[in-house]
């Protein structure tokens, strides 16, 4: 049971709503610079757990995302002056980590709009990450490494979201979660401020994780640890608060759109927001007398959103990348 | 010697039993614990040796500043979990981290402390290990130069120990680690000629470097309840020293009188390196700074010629002949205790399982367990593609070749004869099996055979029923 872990956190570095979360009318205000402190402290324990465990951390900044960290990294660890008081490790992890992050927020341009937040490249560039580790013989042929699978790491990934859904995102996001599942890496998501997302609500409920949406934001430190800490092994000793209930509503693929009633296609499982006479991914006609059908049965303005799409999630899996901008 | 043997086999043998040093610790008295942790790295190596779910619960507690009703945390257990957490509860109110459990939850004060400090980094105590400042007439010894240092006198002492009963004359280690061995019961002088190897010492070869490691400090660390040294000291500088750096120098200035006489004695087992007896840094070694984890404290590469240890190179065939792809003469020693050598070329060595060789490693104390999992730690990653990993053949041989030994119990007791007749010898005879103290029993020769706790009873029933009929 005492296996190494492995997590890979990705943080949510939008600067307009790291702003809006720091505005004293919040019930409870959080500075990035007080959230990173008690991240870093989580990212210490996680590191002060066990000497084999690993971290790799990632940053969602507008229109890009970036590695800050991992352990894997060879130049991290170059630091002269040592803090008789502090373990090493952990110097280098915590001025690694803040020293890149600043170092990304004085490089984005200081144009009037936000561009949309790279959430999915860094939850992409996590994925990677983690097969890289958990497949050490096909990246290092040299075989050093021993190949036990007692001795490799428990992957999982935490995110930590303060942006709202980008429905356009929809598709990528549904992708990696089914590499997720595949990879069998558990997705936590804590969301630190803004509303609930649907999209990362359904990735912690597919990979197993917890989802956890932070009423007192100044026991962040005390949520992380008590629901993402624990390893998918020990998670069955000692319980981690989990969704009641899920929006399990999809995007549509013509516009991206989350959409309460969608219209499937019946060949190739796209998502539409109103019958279409041809699919636009699988060039499929459908016949008239269908169409006449169900745009008559389709309810007269816009229904209350109760009748979730059970089947969706399971959609852009087979034709998802291929979808037509 | 009999305590220091039961902590030791228990570390080594299962991985999800408890730390070697945890039963030593727990044994401690709280003011000794609470000395201890004021040191915010004793409290992180301390927190690091404990099982996952302790960890978890310390780590729920350690930024709360009110204490937590019991019933609250509870509920975060699952109905599996529930045994282990009340045992977790134990061990942690053992190791006086959470005093009183049983109503309220809150970590021991001096404990959350450090352990904060240790986390956010702070304090003034300097418990990581104050660097050296740069030298600049030598340059720090290279990790390559701390590793061979360390195999080196390592394997010098597994080495002295192996060939101590063969007459072969390898270099003794220093005065220290022999006193050391032969307190441990690892090696014991037999009418006063030179050391050696006993039954517990063949055992311990067939450990993990990391268990074997322990084994000897926790043996160091008896030693210096009796040489009445300061326990907190000592054990604040092996954690210090498990929390170091590999390839980094340390200066000696920050260290205490005790801390600095220990020195000397760590340079002898390999656990640190110094340019001089006398020079004012120290760095310490990989045994050092892995002692908290569960990497191989000892390198893995191979370039450096001496240590093939971590990756495996014995091939065991169903034919019971065994293939050793190594030059190291120590493992070609500990291979030679319970396997037949054949033949020797630079790279390789030849053997094959007999029951003769296994019987000889049997006698000296080993046993059939401690060799089935000492061939399949070194299996080479040829043999790993097999499933089972060691032929069952020749694992199931070598328990036959065990349970050959036990044919014979022995049992101490009392035999009754000479009954009056049947039904005397049956009355008695269903008295003494209600009580289940019969060992053996033969009715043809009206005699059975019972243990000694029944002797007593049967003896006063038989006097009664004598008694009545006279």
């Amino acid at each position: 049971m005492d296996k190494p872990s492995h997590i890979s956190v990705i943080l949510d570095l939008s600067p307009s709503q790291w702003h809006l979360s720091s505005l004293p009318e919040n019930p409870h205000p959080l500075s990035l610079r007080s959230f990173l402190s008690q991240l870093l402290a989580f990212l210490n324990l996680h590191i002060a757990s066990k000497h084999e465990n690993t971290l790799a951390v990632f940053g969602a900044f507008p229109s890009k995302s970036v590695m800050l960290y991992s352990s894997t990294d060879p130049e991290a660890d170059n630091t002269e002056n040592v803090n008789p008081n502090m373990y090493h490790p952990f110097q280098v992890v915590d001025s690694r980590v803040v020293t890149r992050i600043e170092e990304e927020l004085e490089s984005l341009d200081q144009s009037e709009e936000e561009a949309p937040i790279g959430l999915v490249g860094a939850l992409t560039k996590a994925l990677c990450y983690i097969n890289r580790i958990i497949h050490p013989s096909a990246s290092q042929s040299s075989g050093t490494t021993s190949e036990d699978p007692t001795t490799l790491p428990d992957p999982r990934i935490l995110v930590l979201s303060v942006s709202p859904d980008l429905s356009t995102s929809y598709i990528p996001i549904m992708n990696s979660i089914f590499s997720a599942q595949k990879l069998k890496v558990v997705i936590d998501v804590c969301k630190v401020y803004g509303p609930d997302t649907v999209f990362l609500e359904q990735a912690a409920h597919l990979t197993g994780g917890s989802y956890i949406y932070l009423d007192r934001r100044d026991a962040l430190l005390q949520h992380l640890i008590m629901s993402h800490m624990p390893s998918p092994a020990l998670r069955k000793l000692m319980t981690v608060p989990t969704q009641d209930k899920i929006d399990f509503r999809a995007a549509c693929f013509c516009h991206k759109n989350i959409v309460d009633i969608g219209f499937v296609c019946s060949v190739c499982l796209s998502i539409f927001c109103a019958p279409v006479p041809v699919c636009s991914t699988c060039r499929t006609k459908f016949p008239i007398k269908t169409l006449q059908r169900l745009n008559a049965s389709r309810p007269p303005g816009l229904k209350p959103a109760n009748g979730a799409l059970k089947t969706a999630p399971s959609t852009p899996h087979t034709r998802g990348p291929s979808t037509p901008r | 010697m009999s305590k220091f043997n039961k902590d030791g086999a228990n570390g080594s043998v299962i991985d999800d039993l408890p730390h070697a040093l945890l039963p030593f610790l727990q044994s401690q008295s709280q003011n000794t614990l609470t000395r201890l942790y004021q040191r915010p790295s004793a409290c992180l190596s301390i927190f690091r040796l404990l099982p996952p779910l302790d960890r978890q619960i310390v780590m729920n507690l350690l930024w709360l500043e009110s204490p937590v009703p019991a019933v609250t945390m509870s509920a975060w257990v699952t109905r599996e979990g529930k045994k282990i957490y009340d045992a977790t509860l134990l061990n942690l109110s053992r190791l006086h981290i959470l005093p009183n459990p049983s109503v309220r939850l809150s970590l021991n004060g001096t404990f959350k402390t450090s352990l904060r400090q240790a986390i956010t980094g702070g304090g003034t105590i300097g418990s990581f290990g104050t660097a050296a400042p740069k030298d600049d007439k030598h340059q720090p010894a290279t990790v390559e130069t701390l590793d061979a240092y360390a195999v080196e006198r390592w394997e010098t002492i597994l080495h002295y120990m192996v060939s101590s009963g063969t007459g072969q004359l390898p270099t003794k280690p220093s005065p220290g680690v022999l006193f050391l061995l032969q307190r441990s019961g690892l090696m014991s002088t037999v009418h006063g000629s030179a050391l050696q190897i006993t039954s517990a010492g063949f055992q311990f070869l067939l450990h993990s470097p990391h268990d074997q490691l322990w084994q000897l400090l926790l043996q160091y660390l008896y030693m210096a309840e009796e040489r009445e040294m300061d326990l907190v000291e000592i054990l604040s500088f092996l954690f210090m020293l498990s929390t170091m750096e590999l390839g980094r120098e340390y200066s000696v200035e920050s260290l205490s009188g005790t801390q600095k006489a220990m020195l000397e004695d760590l340079r002898d087992y390999g656990l640190i390196w110094q340019r001089r007896a006398s020079s004012r840094r120290f760095s310490p070694t990989r045994l050092a700074t892995t002692l908290t984890s569960s990497l191989p404290p000892l390198p893995t590469s191979t370039s450096s010629g001496a240590g093939t240890q971590d990756q495996g190179f014995v091939i065991l065939e169903t034919n019971y002949r065994l293939y050793a792809y190594t030059d190291n003469p120590l493992q070609t020693a500990v291979l030679n205790l319970f396997v037949t050598l054949k033949y020797r070329f630079p790279n390789l060595v030849v053997g094959s399982i007999t029951r003769d060789s296994v019987r000889k490693a049997l006698a000296n104390g080993i046993t059939a367990d401690q060799i089935i999992s000492y061939l399949s730690t070194h299996a080479h990653p040829q043999m790993r593609k097999n499933k089972p990993l060691i032929p069952v053949t020749v694992q199931d041989q070598i328990r036959l070749w065990e349970l050959e030994r036990n044919r014979l119990k022995s049992e101490e007791g009392y035999l009754y004869t000479a009954f009056a007749s049947q039904a005397d010898y049956e009355y008695v005879l269903n008295y003494a099996k209600e009580l289940n103290v019969v060992v053996w029993e033969s009715p043809a020769k009206r005699c059975f055979f019972g243990t000694l706790e029944g002797h007593s009873n049967i003896r006063g029933f038989i006097e009664r029923r004598t008694g009545g009929q006279a």
